[in-house]
């Protein structure tokens, strides 16, 4: 069903090509400029922005918004599931923020298969003419941009005059270090920094702006539309404002309050604390941890508490920034290598434990090797079994950042140790974050007691950094216990649900089993779906199947996509800057806004621009579907399928309608 | 035609001679057989694309060669050829340090008795370790805002509205409308152009100095800022100088010897930045800001203050040093402050112009790479500065409270107090285990030579035995807490920090204390510190 994909205010037929879509959209933005000047005065200040101010907010509550009358009449297509709930269905979320989804056919786990070899991700490259005109489109801008520096400054001194020393002021930033921002990214600034409201779950609802002057200004329309989120790193779903996990919430933000007023050693610290880093460990595996109230600064000010001077960090290439502005800060001697290559890896250890350190050739003290479970961008995941050979023999600490991988992969939702079914104790260091998977904020470290308690006193964070925040911390506990499954002691727990007998607690674990009431404050209300640890296998197992699904779905289609199956992060090839503009908009343009995030240089190479879509449990099937679709539209028009053969290809109906089959091929039959 | 054909062959002949000639030289190049793999299989994919690889290799190497960040090599010369065999017996033979030392009986001890409350914190907070209510002086709560009914409500409602979490980087749909509602308040409430949120408040100036300043610039700082503020000067790799701490004299002093320096090596203009805080974490000093701006507009340097304890606190309604000194807040070009400590929140931002906002959005490490804050914590934030404006009051009773206590303290000889009058945070420094001479501000020392701008330590660094001092706070803080009173010694991170603070505790003051309970606590303290010092 291609028709009517673009909103009312286009075509309702497909553009036959690129430039056909082009016109479209400078007509459509000439009529909401048009559309603007006419109003100018009442649109600056319409609702959407002061709704969020505190003096009108009660009385804004009961007037109806353009955007809620969109959302009654469903004029998106994601207000109402596609098959109305039968009588015994009984869903307790919001369909917009958790999508509703029955079908037990549609979930799977994800676990590496025992005695099978960890797939080894294989790059596809793309045609020469692909490579080619990226190149170009490049080079065009590169040109252009410098055509213009020059042209620019020399006729319109006025517009530079940031960049120009003033007065006896150096330019704050100097022309050259500027060149990427002013000459590249301006000109896709509507695809970043989005200003968003309502939850960041199934669907999200974003203030509708435009740029009366090529992205220097973006100016608010004063409206809001809602579109399929398939950007927020929503992995389990638990970005939601209501039900079981917000309701704990709102018991704990009423009993503690938003803040716990200081650092954790000094006067910051509360018993909520102490029982979210009890469960954490107990969720990991690992003997104690600790919290932070930021991902990035668990990164940032650890590190330099694991490692100094005289120390050697080996670091994956790609690697997150926060890791590599710890190590900076830590004084410690770096060294990376190939993005996940053990090979590499191997030859780097050899190399630098026998040179030891730089000029004295002294031994080094310690070596970390600091990888991430699933990378961020690549969605490639760390072959964990190979590095922990090499560790056994070069005896370096390992350190794992499992900030996309914690709560999304293995069977028990422990990430990349429980993917693999190894002992998570084995890992040195367990890092993670709780802002993507649990829908909070902030992050952990995991570990042995020893390490943490010297962790507690000599990172930056608890001495320095505020502590995390009550809710966030009810948020974690909530959220983790409903995966983990809370033993009632007089309940021998095995629970029908859907036809399948699923047991609580699964005994081909040695680690990881339901926890008692013990580890959770006596006045946090689980309702049973939470308790009974039900909902949260639910979710892991929606999670994985959409996973597998939408990854594998635009694999069929003819589409290159980066990394492990498994990973929630599914970085879609586009290769040439100026489509990734096309894609970012055509996709927001339908009858069924589709939301995404583009990334290009600095944050990948700078031929491999891509679209990185991240899966969540809150989307169901259909979906799925509806963005296999969408990218399939898109990716005709503009000639993104470079990946498999024509001759494999399946086509969007094959691929919807096999779906269950896709999803569970065998990870080591596929794609070779 | 022979002739022709001779002629031919050798020009032929020289050729291929000189393409070997290349060649051979090029082989013997280090390096050379990787671009030559590189070159062999690109131009077997495609012809065309080497030529275009070659221009954009040009390109990077301008580019290289313009950067100024770029890594030093590791010299080659010093490497150390190993036979596969002799390698296996290194990695045997290597012993790792282990990846931590476990805590010694001390710092256990110390860890054990850091005070953990039970429920909420407030000014009264019941404590786990003691099991008793306490009066707190230790947790930062100026002027009363946690546990404010109205904004746990507003909390609330934001949470009913958009979740807790915000699952995304500020670029990628993180950016919810309540971010942008609270960089608007703060910016109106102090009056700059614009304002940034991060989301944590020790973050923020550690990122906010590498977004500005780089490689070649030069840093003017006070030897005695925090430590975010010194990791941050530290990523930022720029030519630091140092002046005494809050000393304005060193600086301008130091301002003239970079001057003099520039002016001798005739370099180009570089940004040049002046770093210090409103008022010091170390030891609640406070800076002379007209001074300061003074100074900065002379000699041309941009100011980067960090505010985190004195917005929220210092000024009729808390917005900080310039409503103290009346100054305009636009004259500062990088004001830092917490939303964690002075709004009772969470994140800290950076206010500033239009110009110095937006270079953030796109080079502030921790606000490009970090989820946004909680929408619901913002909210929290921008009604603090609701509530902070609208309650003069709040703040005069902070005061109210703060010199009631240093009037009790400062009768007390066996301490000596460093902070301003003003300062919600007020340190105690022991006065009996060194020589008084040494906590005069360094300029009226009498060996009167300046101290050198390059090194973070003074010239008459005061001497003082960390452990012993340390161990003897820690003392008088166990013995307050077993009587109800919550303080705290200001911890440190030994060892990491670029100079080491003088121990002392740290009293936090609170308007939600009555200033009965204020000098009740103080008083308590001061009779453990007379019993112990007499
Ligand atoms: C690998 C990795 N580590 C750390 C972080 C930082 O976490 P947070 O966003 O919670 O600050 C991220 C987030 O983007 C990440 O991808």
């Amino acid at each position: 069903m291609p028709s009517g994909i673009f909103k009312k205010k286009s075509s309702s037929t497909l553009p036959a090509d690129a430039s056909s879509y082009l016109l479209a959209l400078s007509q459509a933005d000439a009529r909401t400029r048009n559309k603007v000047s006419s109003s100018a005065t009442s649109t600056i200040s319409t609702p959407a922005l002061s709704l969020s101010s505190s003096l009108t907010a009660s009385t804004k509550d009961t007037f109806l918004t353009q955007a809620d009358k969109d959302d009654i009449e469903n004029i998106h297509g994601l207000s109402l599931p596609a098959k109305p709930p039968t009588s015994d269905q009984i869903y307790r979320a919001v369909h917009t923020e958790f999508g509703h989804c029955s079908t037990e056919e549609f979930r799977r786990f994800s676990s590496h298969l025992p005695n099978t070899p960890v797939p080894k991700h294989v790059d596809r490259d793309p045609p020469y003419y692909v490579l080619l005109s990226t190149y170009i489109s490049y080079l065009i801008l590169i040109v252009l941009g410098h055509v213009r520096d020059f042209l620019g400054k020399r006729f319109y001194p006025k517009s530079y005059a940031d960049l120009m020393p003033s007065n006896g002021y150096a330019p704050l930033t100097s022309d050259f270090d500027s060149f990427y921002t002013r000459r590249l990214k301006l000109r896709m600034n509507e695809c970043f920094n989005q200003p968003v409201t309502g939850v960041a779950g199934r669907t999200i609802q974003i203030l509708d702006r435009y740029s009366p002057d090529y992205n220097h200004t973006q100016i608010s329309l004063g409206t809001i539309s809602r579109a399929l989120n398939i950007s927020s790193y929503n992995y389990l779903g638990f970005a939601q404002a209501q039900g079981g996990v917000a309701d704990a919430v709102e018991v704990g933000m009423k009993l503690y309050g938003v803040t716990t007023c200081g650092s954790r050693l000094t006067g910051g610290s509360s018993d909520l604390h102490t029982a979210t880093e009890t469960l954490v460990a107990k969720f990991l595996g690992t003997e104690d941890s600790l919290i932070t109230s930021m991902g990035f600064a668990t990164n940032s000010t650890i590190i330099p508490a694991l490692v100094s001077k005289g120390c050697l960090v080996i670091s994956d290439e790609l690697n997150h920034a926060s890791i590599r502005f710890g190590v900076r800060q830590s004084g410690a001697h770096v060294k990376m290598f190939k993005h996940n290559d053990t090979n590499a890896l191997e030859a780097l250890l050899r190399e630098t434990i026998s040179q030891g350190q730089p000029k004295t050739h002294r031994p080094w003290k310690k070596i970390l090797v600091i990888v991430e479970g699933l990378f961020s961008m690549e969605g490639t995941m760390v072959d964990l079994p190979r590095v922990l050979e090499l560790k056994k023999k070069y005896k370096f600490n390992l350190f794992v950042d499992e900030a996309h991988s914690i709560g999304g992969i293995g069977k028990h939702g422990r990430g990349i140790a429980d993917y693999f079914n190894i002992d998570p104790e084995e890992i040195d260091v367990l890092m993670g974050t709780f802002s993507k998977s649990f829908g909070a904020a902030g992050g952990y470290i995991g570990g042995k007691k020893c390490l943490i308690d010297r962790l507690r006193i000599r990172s930056y964070s608890g001495v320095y950094a505020e502590a995390m925040s009550p809710p966030v911390m009810v948020q974690i506990i909530a959220s983790m216990a409903s995966i983990m499954g809370v033993q009632e002691s007089e309940l021998n727990h095995s629970v029908s649900s859907g036809g399948s007998t699923l047991r609580l607690a699964s005994p081909d674990s040695a680690y990881y089993g339901p926890i008692t009431q013990r580890f959770l404050p006596t006045w946090l209300p689980l309702p049973y779906e939470l308790s009974s640890g039900l909902e949260g296998r639910e979710r892991l197992r929606r999670l994985s199947f959409n996973c597998y699904y939408l990854h594998r779905g635009l694999d069929k289609l003819g589409f290159i996509v980066y990394g492990h199956p498994c990973s929630p992060v599914v970085p879609l090839l586009i290769y040439q800057p100026g489509k990734m503009i096309m894609f970012h908009r055509m996709m927001k343009d339908r009858k069924t806004p589709i939301v995404t995030v583009p990334v290009a240089y600095p944050a990948t190479p700078l031929i491999t621009s891509r679209i990185r879509l991240c899966v969540s449990a809150a989307h169901t099937k259909e979906d799925i579907d509806e963005i296999l679709r969408a990218c399939n539209e898109v990716g005709d028009v503009l000639d993104l399928k470079h990946g498999i053969s024509k001759k494999e290809r399946w086509t969007l109906d094959e691929v919807c309608g096999r779906a269950v089959e896709l999803v569970n091929l065998p990870d080591h039959d596929w794609g070779n | 035609m022979a002739s022709a054909s001779s002629t031919f062959d050798t020009a032929v002949l020289t050729f291929a001679h000189a393409l070997s000639t290349v060649e051979r030289t090029f082989y013997k190049l280090p390096g050379s057989a990787i671009i030559e793999r590189y070159v062999r299989s690109s131009h077997q994919n495609d012809p065309g694309r080497t030529f275009l690889e070659l221009i954009i290799f040009f390109l990077v190497v301008r580019t290289v060669l313009q950067s100024r960040t770029r890594a030093d090599r590791s010299n080659p010369k010093n490497f150390i050829e190993f036979t596969e065999k002799e390698i296996d017996e290194l990695v045997a033979d290597w012993v790792p340090e282990p990846l931590s030392q476990p805590l010694n009986d001390v710092e256990m001890a110390e860890l054990a008795a850091v005070p953990v409350v039970a429920g909420p914190n407030g000014p009264h907070p019941v404590l786990v370790n003691t099991g008793k209510p306490a009066i707190n002086l230790a947790s930062f709560n100026f002027t009363g805002l946690a546990g404010n009914e109205h904004i746990k409500q507003r909390a609330l409602e934001t949470m009913r509205k958009r979740g807790v979490g915000s699952c995304g980087p500020t670029g990628f749909y993180g950016t919810f409308d309540v971010h942008l509602q609270f960089e608007r308040d703060v910016s109106e409430f102090l009056g700059t152009e614009g304002a940034i949120l991060y989301s944590q408040g020790f973050s923020t100036i550690s990122s906010v100095i590498p977004a500005f300043c780089k490689r070649g610039d030069i840093i003017v700082a006070d030897r005695a800022v925090t430590l975010s503020i010194q990791k941050g000067m530290e990523i930022s790799r720029s030519t630091i100088r140092w002046y005494d701490h809050n000393d304005l004299h060193s600086l301008e002093e130091v301002l003239q010897s970079v001057e003099k320096e520039r002016r001798k090596r005739k370099g180009p203009l570089t940004r040049r930045f002046i770093i210090t805080e409103g008022i010091f974490e170390r030891d609640g000093t406070m800076t002379d800001l007209p001074r300061l701006i003074e100074l900065k507009q002379k000699y041309k340097y941009r100011l980067i203050l960090d505010e985190s304890f004195s917005f929220g606190a210092v000024g009729r309604t808390g917005r900080g040093l310039t409503e103290l000194y009346n100054v305009q807040a636009s004259k500062i070009d990088m004001l830092v402050g917490s939303a964690a400590i002075g709004l009772c929140a969470g994140g800290g931002f950076c206010a500033g112009s239009n110009t110095v906002v937006e270079h953030q959005r796109i080079n502030g490490s921790a606000y490009v790479f970090s989820a946004s804050m909680p929408p619901l914590l913002s909210v929290s934030a921008s009604e603090g500065i609701n509530i902070l404006r609208d309650n003069p009051p709040l703040l005069t009773k902070l005061h109210d409270n703060i010199r009631a206590a240093r009037v009790l303290l400062d009768q007390v000889d066996c301490i000596s107090v460093p902070s301003h009058r003003a300062s919600p945070i007020i340190h105690l420094y022991l006065r009996n285990t060194s020589p008084d001479s040494l906590l005069q501000p360094p300029s009226s020392i009498p060996s009167g030579k300046p101290s050198n701008p390059a090194s973070p330590i003074p010239r008459d660094a005061p001497v003082f035995d960390i452990e012993k001092e340390e161990r003897l706070l820690q003392e008088v803080v166990e013995e307050a807490m077993a009587l109800g009173v919550m303080i705290t010694k200001a911890k440190r991170v030994r060892g990491l920090e670029i100079t080491e603070a003088r121990p002392s505790i740290r009293l936090a003051m609170s308007s939600a204390l009555s200033k009965a309970d204020t000098e009740k606590a103080v008083n308590v303290v001061i009779k453990i510190l007379k019993r112990k010092f007499r």
